[in-house]
């Protein structure tokens, strides 16, 4: 063995060295950019030369660096993200609806009761013509609530088309910036090296797209293929594929196609889109319904009331309650409005006379009984309060608790991917000291050279 | 574990900290437990439905201090007649005594004739601008001097074709018999059917069988046919017009009802409702013949013999004991209206603390948990501050 060769060695020793520096220098360079996973420089014995019996090292290389993943801890992520965000879409839109459903001076609930009190002091006096005004400005209030309600409603839920349409934008924008990275990738890939930081960005993409929809990837040759839940693809090597957004056939909604033009609306589920697509086709709808029926079943209760009394002037009593128009004249939230300004068509009298009141108890007794859909006005009323509750109850409860768990992936996953600043200032020195020790062997060596040389001097004297 | 930042843990911490904090300093602030349906959605379910019940309650208790007060306005004017049918008993007492002279009965016919307007008046008493013996016709006075003749103001009737309002009531009241019958126009009934309705309710005694009706000339005209015998009629038919008493057929102290005998009722209870009216006929004419035999004792103290008056004086006397029956049920619902008062502030009471069990929270707790939640954000800071410094660095020299 020459000098050369321990010269060589050491060289190799300095190299590696500073390889190790440098992830080191990296890592900490990085340790708060979000996605980054820590990095550790490979380093391999040399093959030993054998000397006739003697084998002896060769030193040390540094083959690459490489990143420390966890694909699976990853995915979970990815998944648990796409849960958080279709539950906070919901949670939000559910935070704007429920100010409407609570107890306050002018909700449904509290001018509901308003009607049936003022018909109750209509009662005691009929030709009262302050407590019959007081029953139409009460039935009015409630006709309002009923239709504030039911904006609210119908606001929320075609602000949500324009959110479908963004998402979809979002989507196909980080579906082409993923396919981009993967020929890229599939270079390195090929050369035997580690994905390193263009897998960073790609798993951030896909975490960022995860966000937005429910998506599976798996590892192809070409590179990472992403497809949604349903099962329809994004990205496939270099190739991405994107979503349009179409409006559907009652002029307002935004559907949302694939690329050979099918509907895929209603199989996106999950993150942003899934969740404001759950909101605006199932939830509010669901809710509308219950409204609607509520409106139309009271106001048909109260006229049919009022149709079996006389008004003030000795006529059959006529509709209270009306949808406003003459050509629809079926009565939802949207439209409920009092039919008659005039105090005097309340059908207090069940017998033509002025100051009966045998009919205000047929209207009372709309408060106690069972509407068609089993269930009276209030109890209606009290169940879509009930329904509001608990679905902003359980969104809240779905992102809360996918917020822990997120948490504890992130966790799990810093603890294989993430920098310690401490374990990384522990390296620096350990690094630092072989460096020290590599330039020491070279100081030696250069040392030992010096002496050959000047030992050939002297001979030569 | 490798364990490499403890950054989002003590992040995370510091968010739940602060998010309890707020939640308690709410409940101290409010008062409540529950601010929105999804605090707790099955309570504020529960909490639509109390607060519905409340407001009943509210209502049932005004609807009792109003009839409270009406109901003693008529229990006052039932006991002010009560009062001046005593005067008039004393006073028919004295002329069927036979000591005084003709001059001197008639002063005392023109006093009880004072004592029938006196009663007349409080038959006609108002609260708040309805008539309260009318039944439930209580906008116009239930008891009209009555006069032998009644016409339309319409003038241009056709008996076969001019149609009434649906609806629309008609009604005479007899003062001869106190009788008071009511005609209610259906769907196509013309005046036709009311003149023959009428003629017919004459003839079957539901009425003076002296009362015709006529439509021939184009005006409604109804009739007596006897001086001595006199009617009032009302009617809200738009096709007829008001009805008037043809002037100059006026007969003297004769009085009819014109009210109808409906009795209202009020809801003071979810079970509970109570007749808030006595129909005038009950308290004064069919029910006790309280006008009638003032008005019978006028005219025997005018022109009868001293048997006639003491006859219509013991008639008078009936009539006084037959009222203090009729009252019975009004004073009956006024006692009733005391409790169900007492009843429903209770109920109030119950309702409230049940609301408070709901959505409430006790000062108490209220505020347990905000020095709780204090101390937790405090220790959870404390904690963040004493770890987040540190690295290697700081003992490395």
């Amino acid at each position: 063995m020459s000098l050369n060769t321990s010269l060589s060695i050491a060289v190799q020793s300095l190299s590696a060295a500073s390889g190790e520096l440098q992830v080191t220098n990296n890592n900490i360079a990085n340790a708060n950019t979000t996605g980054y996973t820590r990095q550790v420089a490979v380093l391999q014995e040399v093959a030993p030369t054998a000397d006739g019996t003697i084998s002896s090292g060769n030193g040390v290389e540094l083959t690459g660096y490489q990143s420390i993943r966890d694909e699976v801890l990853q995915s979970q992520i990815n998944q648990e993200t796409t849960t958080q965000s279709g539950a906070n879409a919901e949670l939000s839109s559910l935070n704007s609806i429920e100010p409407t459903f609570t107890t306050s001076t002018n909700d449904i609930g509290t001018e509901m009761s308003a009607v049936f009190s003022s018909i109750s002091s209509l009662s005691t006096d009929a030709t009262n013509s302050t407590s019959r005004q007081a029953v139409l400005t009460a039935g009015q209030n409630l006709a309002t609530a009923f239709n504030t309600a039911s904006s609210t409603l119908t606001t929320q839920q075609s602000g949500l088309n324009t959110q479908v349409t963004q998402d979809v934008d979002q989507i196909n924008e980080l579906s082409t910036q993923i396919a981009a990275l993967n020929p890229q990738i599939a270079v390195l890939k090929a050369s035997g090296q580690d994905g390193g930081t263009l897998e960073d960005q790609q798993n951030a993409l896909v975490l960022k797209l995860s966000a937005l929809t429910n998506v599976s990837e798996t590892q192809t040759q070409t590179g990472m293929m992403v497809t949604t839940g349903s099962g329809t693809t994004l990205v496939q090597g270099s190739q991405s594929y994107s979503l349009q957004t179409a409006t559907g056939s009652d002029g307002t909604t935004v559907k949302v196609v694939d690329q050979s033009g099918t509907d895929i609306t209603s199989t996106l589920t999950g993150g942003d889109l899934g969740g404001t697509i759950q909101t605006r086709d199932t939830t509010i709808p669901g809710l509308l319904t219950q409204l609607n029926t509520l409106a139309n079943q009271f106001a048909g209760a109260i006229n049919t009331a009022q149709e079996s009394g006389t008004d003030q002037n000795g006529t059959k009593g006529a509709a209270l309650y009306s949808s406003g128009s003459t050509t629809d004249t079926t009565i939802t939230a949207a439209n409920i409005t009092m039919a008659t300004t005039d105090p005097a068509k309340i059908a207090a009298s069940s017998d033509g006379s002025a100051g009966g009141t045998g009919n205000l108890t047929n209207l009372s007794a709309v408060q106690t009984t069972t509407l068609a859909s089993g269930e009276t006005p209030g109890d209606a009323y009290a169940s879509l309060v009930y329904q509001v509750g608990s679905l902003t109850s359980n969104a809240n409860s779905e992102s809360t608790a996918t917020t822990a768990s997120l948490k504890q992936l992130n966790t799990q996953l810093s603890s294989v991917s993430g920098v310690s600043i401490d374990e990384e200032s522990a390296n620096l020195i350990t690094y630092q000291t072989a460096y020290e020790a590599a330039a020491r062997v070279v100081s030696t060596i250069q040392g030992l050279f010096t002496t050959l040389i000047s030992m050939g001097t002297a001979a030569a004297e | 574990m490798r364990v490499t930042t403890m950054l989002p843990d003590m992040q995370y911490d510091m968010q739940q900290s602060q998010q309890n904090l707020a939640t308690a300093l709410q409940q101290v602030s409010t008062g409540l437990r529950v601010n929105q349906p999804s605090d707790d959605p099955s309570a504020s379910a529960n909490m639509v439905k109390s607060q519905a019940e409340s407001a009943n309650v509210d209502q049932y208790t005004k609807n009792v201090s109003t009839l409270v007060s009406q109901m003693q306005t008529a229990d006052s004017a039932i006991s002010s007649v009560v009062t001046e049918l005593n005067s008039a008993i004393t006073d028919g007492t004295a002329g069927a005594s036979g000591t005084d002279t003709a001059a001197q009965r008639q002063g005392i016919a023109t006093q009880v004739a004072g004592i029938l307007t006196t009663v007349v008046a409080q038959a006609n008493s108002t609260y708040s601008g309805s008539y309260i013996f009318g039944g439930s016709e209580t906008s116009s006075p239930p008891f009209v001097a009555a006069s032998t003749t009644y016409t339309s103001a319409s003038t241009t009737l056709v008996p076969t074709t001019t149609t009434l309002t649906p609806g629309s009531v008609t009604t005479i009241g007899d003062a001869t018999t106190g009788q008071t019958w009511s005609y209610t126009a259906g769907a196509s009934n013309t005046v036709g059917d009311l003149v023959t309705a009428i003629n017919a309710a004459a003839s079957s005694g539901k009425i003076s069988s002296n009362i015709t009706a006529s439509a021939s000339t184009g005006q409604l005209s109804i009739t007596t046919g006897s001086s001595t015998e006199g009617i009032a009629v009302t009617s809200n038919d738009a096709a007829l017009g008001s009805m008037s008493a043809t002037a100059g057929t006026s007969v003297a102290n004769a009085y009819a009802y014109v009210g109808n005998s409906d009795v209202n009722s009020v809801q003071v209870g979810d079970s509970m409702t109570v007749a808030t009216n006595v129909p005038g006929s009950t308290l004064f004419t069919s029910g006790t013949n309280v006008i009638g035999s003032l008005s019978k004792l006028i005219t025997a103290l005018q022109s009868g013999t001293t048997s006639d008056i003491s006859t219509a004086t013991t008639a008078v006397s009936t009539a006084s004991s037959n009222l203090d029956e009729q009252r019975i049920p009004l004073d009956n619902t006024i006692t009733q209206l005391d409790s169900q008062e007492s009843y429903l502030s209770q109920e109030t009471i119950t309702l409230t603390s049940q609301q408070t069990a709901l959505v409430g929270i006790s000062t108490a707790t209220a505020a347990t948990n905000l020095s709780q939640a204090e101390l937790d954000n405090e220790a959870v800071l404390a904690a963040a501050a004493k770890v987040m410094p540190q690295t290697l660095l700081d003992y490395l020299k």
